[in-house]
């Protein structure tokens, strides 16, 4: 240890000062048990009979030695004179040292006793004299972080403050190391000037310069570093050597002062609510989609913009991207910041301007947008949404086809014509159908209605052909025609064959009435003779007339006598016999 | 029964067209709405239908319900003209791939008519057939002969092409089942679960064609460009 005591004595006559002081003072209150206690009794009017205290629990490593000061100012004189100890503590503990005494002018003068804690071993010894180990005392550099449990991307600020006791000054300094926020978005606020302000360093007072002022967003979370800011500062520091005048030496020191290293813990954002839009804004803001005009025409442009203003990290987080229909022409949006940076964080507004182009009419809404954020003071997510904007294009095309029929050709003025591609009014008629009504497809009708009319060309085919063969079988048609005759004007008299009345009633009338539909004849006009002269007329053979005639006697007969079945018989095929050789030739 | 039930919606269609010409068009729907809960549809009720919802600037309900009509007159010119007007305001565009133009044209054919449109003329073209048919047979002279001959062989030929049709769209119907996304925004997925990635996005009214589905939550859909995803159920609206 080295030692250095100043003796300066001044061997001068002059009036004392009346008031005579005797303390003590200890360079420290608390010390390690490895470090090293200097103790000063100083009085203003030299004594006699010093007595230290017995420095129990202490050991006196120098000491005493003796110094005295005298000076002039202005024709004042002051005096002081103090014995120096230097002790080691013996062990840790709470300790007293007690009084010393001595006499002045006869009386007795006591220091009042003072405590000092001892603690553990501190890890390197300092020894107060040295002016690094001062230097290191009265310098501090201290990083305040205004929240050291922040959420993710919320905002906090560093503050770097140089405490410089009293007595010491700063020359200057210069950054060693500067922190690089790496898991932090940082922006460093202007200091202007260096105002020294009052303040005070664990209980003691300090003055303090603010050296640096940092916004920081952190970007990740969990525990995150912030690197320490080193300084080399040229410190002035009062020396034990004292000028002419009794004022310290100031001796200056280069000190490297950094500020210890921070921790900060953040949070992550919470799960719980975080709405699927989240971008990562944090802070509070507000949310608006404007737009510079509402009707337009087609062709002209229209400004959009998507505004989020407020507090927070508004520079880092993505604007909502609008989606427009795509009937909409939209270029690339433009992005416009206005943030400022103060001490609490950003503040102020960004802003996405698209602009669109329209090009045919119709009105377009723009869907609604939203955009969430984190709220650092509700600890909650909001979301903004923004109102609906819709945008009506009343002049212009149509549309594609529309835009093509209008560059064909010079229009005409007032040409009325009802445009095709205009939005078609509700319709005013309708027909319901059941919604469950069943397909006709794949329906039995279906089939049927498709299949059946083939089934009508085999049918008409086999009609047609048996026709054919009909008509070339002769003497079967011959059958064919008299029995048809016969079927057509016998038919009654064949039902009452047996019924001799009924029979030849029925007959009778057939053979008239075949006769009135061949000759046309009127019934008053019917009789024998006039039927022999009409089918005489007509080149009737005399074999049929006679037939013809025979059989209506017969008829004629037949009502006064007796025939048999037999007979009826006969007279039957006879009848149609007749009947057919008559049509024939009559014809 | 049923007259009684078609009378009553005849009357609640022409209120709802009063409604939706005075500009209540909310008030116009829970009315067309109301036809279609007694279970009776027509093209012109979805159209109208969709008109109300256009007016409103519902995007997806809009061309939901134009589809719709669309189902039952496939040919409408103010349906296609006002569906036209509603897609504009969707936000995706689909590009087509384009088709060459002999599929083009068996595709526009296929769509003009509804499977039972398709049946209606197929009966109708084998009645035509079978009298022209029956026509030559029994015609006499060569040249009416020859006139019934050439006219009902065309006509045999388009009944045929128009059978082919009729089941080939039919098959069509059975196989494609068209949507219309609803939501607002749908996520279209690599995968049928919420972890997997997010293919592309689409948004209200966009038709796309649901070709399977996975514990019906999940969709797996086609766009008319050929790209297939997996979209959530209830993002969508079946046609």
């Amino acid at each position: 240890m080295k030692l250095k005591i100043f003796l300066l004595t001044f061997f001068m006559s002059g009036i004392l000062s009346a008031q005579v002081t005797f303390e003590a003072k200890v360079s420290k209150k608390q010390l390690g048990i490895n470090e090293r206690l200097r103790v000063d009794f100083t009085m203003n009017k030299d004594g006699d009979d010093f007595e230290p205290p017995s420095f129990e629990n202490f050991t006196v490593v120098g000491g005493p030695s003796q110094s005295i000061s005298n000076s002039w100012v202005n024709g004042v004189r002051s005096f002081s004179k103090s014995y120096s100890f230097f002790l080691a503590p013996k062990k840790r503990g709470k300790f007293t040292i007690g009084q010393a005494t001595i006499e002045i002018d006869g009386e007795t003068y006591k220091t009042l006793p003072i405590n000092i804690t001892v603690s553990s071993a501190i890890d390197k010894p300092k020894d107060p004299s040295d002016p690094n180990y001062i230097a290191s005392e009265n310098i501090h550099l201290v990083a305040e972080v205004s929240n050291s449990n922040p959420y993710l991307n919320e905002a906090i600020t560093v503050v770097y403050k140089l405490y410089v006791a009293h007595g010491t000054g700063v020359r200057n300094w210069r950054e060693i190391d500067s922190p690089r926020y790496s898991d932090f978005w940082s922006q460093a606020i202007d200091v202007k000037g260096f105002d020294a302000k009052e303040g005070t360093y664990k209980g003691e007072d300090y003055r303090y310069v603010i050296l640096r002022k940092t916004v920081l967003y952190p970007q990740k979370t969990g525990k995150l570093n912030i690197e320490p800011l080193s300084l080399d500062v040229t410190v002035e520091v009062p020396s034990n050597r004292r000028d002419v005048f009794g004022r310290s030496f100031m001796s200056t020191v280069n000190r490297r002062v950094s500020a210890g290293n921070r921790t900060i813990n953040v949070k992550p954002l919470p799960e719980n609510g975080k709405p699927d839009d989240f971008s990562g804004a944090v802070g509070a803001f507000d949310f608006k989609i404007s737009t510079n005009k509402q009707t337009l025409k087609a062709t002209e442009a229209l400004e959009l913009e998507v505004k989020v203003s407020g507090k927070g990290n508004l520079k880092l987080f993505q604007l909502p991207k609008l989606v427009l229909p795509s009937a909409l022409e939209v270029y690339e949006p433009e992005h416009s910041e206005n943030v400022r940076v103060r001490g609490l964080g950003m503040q102020g507004s960004i802003s996405d301007t698209y602009t669109v182009v329209p090009n045919y009419q119709g009105s377009y809404p723009i869907p609604n947008v939203s955009f969430s954020y984190f709220d650092t003071k509700t600890k909650r997510y909001k979301t903004l949404t923004s109102e609906r904007l819709i945008i009506d294009v009343n002049e212009g095309p149509l549309s594609v086809s529309g835009a093509n029929n209008n560059t064909t050709g010079a229009v005409k003025a007032n040409v009325i014509s009802r445009n095709q591609n205009q939005f078609s009014a509700f319709k005013t008629t309708t027909s319901f159908k059941s919604i469950t009504s069943k397909p006709f497809f794949n329906s039995t009708l279906f089939w049927i209605l498709l299949l059946a009319p083939f089934l009508l060309i085999p049918l008409v085919v086999l009609v047609v052909r048996k026709r054919m063969i009909r008509a070339l079988d002769v003497t079967g048609n011959k059958i064919r025609k008299t029995n048809r005759l016969a079927r057509k004007y016998l038919g009654e008299a064949k039902k009452s064959l047996g019924k001799k009345e009924q029979f030849y009633n029925a007959l009778e009338r057939a053979l008239h009435n075949y006769l009135k539909s061949k000759l046309r004849l009127e019934t008053s006009e019917f009789n024998k003779e006039k039927i022999e002269e009409l089918l005489g007329n007509k080149n009737v053979s005399t074999a049929t007339l006679d037939g013809f005639i025979s059989l209506l006697t017969a008829c004629e007969l037949a009502r006064y006598t007796p025939l048999s079945a037999v007979d009826m018989r006969n007279d039957y095929d006879k009848a149609a016999f007749v009947i057919n050789a008559l049509d024939k030739q009559l014809n | 029964m049923c007259s009684l039930g078609f009378s009553q919606s005849t009357t609640s269609f022409k209120q709802a067209n009063e409604l939706y010409n005075t500009g209540y068009y909310q008030e116009a729907i829970d009315r067309y709405n109301s036809i279609l809960g007694a279970n009776q549809h027509s093209a012109e009720l979805y159209f109208n239908l969709a008109n109300c919802y256009y007016k409103l600037n519902e995007i997806g309900p809009s061309i939901f319900y134009y589809e719709k009509a669309l189902q039952l007159s496939p040919d409408d010119t103010d349906i296609l003209n006002n569906l036209g007007y509603a897609q504009k305001m969707t936000i995706d565009t689909v590009l087509e791939v384009p088709e060459n133009g002999i599929s083009k044209f068996i595709n526009k054919t296929l769509n003009s008519l509804s499977v039972d449109g398709w049946a209606t003329r197929s009966v109708g073209l084998v009645f035509l057939f079978v009298i022209l048919f029956l026509g030559y047979y029994l015609s006499r002279s060569e040249s009416k002969k020859r006139l019934f001959f050439v006219s009902s062989s065309i006509v045999f030929i388009v009944l045929l092409t128009s059978l082919g049709l009729l089941f080939k769209k039919e098959r069509l119907d059975a196989t494609t089942h068209p949507a219309i996304i609803f939501a607002k925004e749908s996520e279209v997925r690599s995968e049928p679960n919420l972890g997997s990635e997010t293919s592309f996005t689409l948004h209200e009214g966009t038709k796309v064609l649901i070709v399977e589905t996975y514990n019906s939550d999940w969709s797996k859909i086609k766009l008319r460009n050929g790209e297939t995803g997996w979209v959530s159920t209830v993002d969508l609206k079946p046609l």
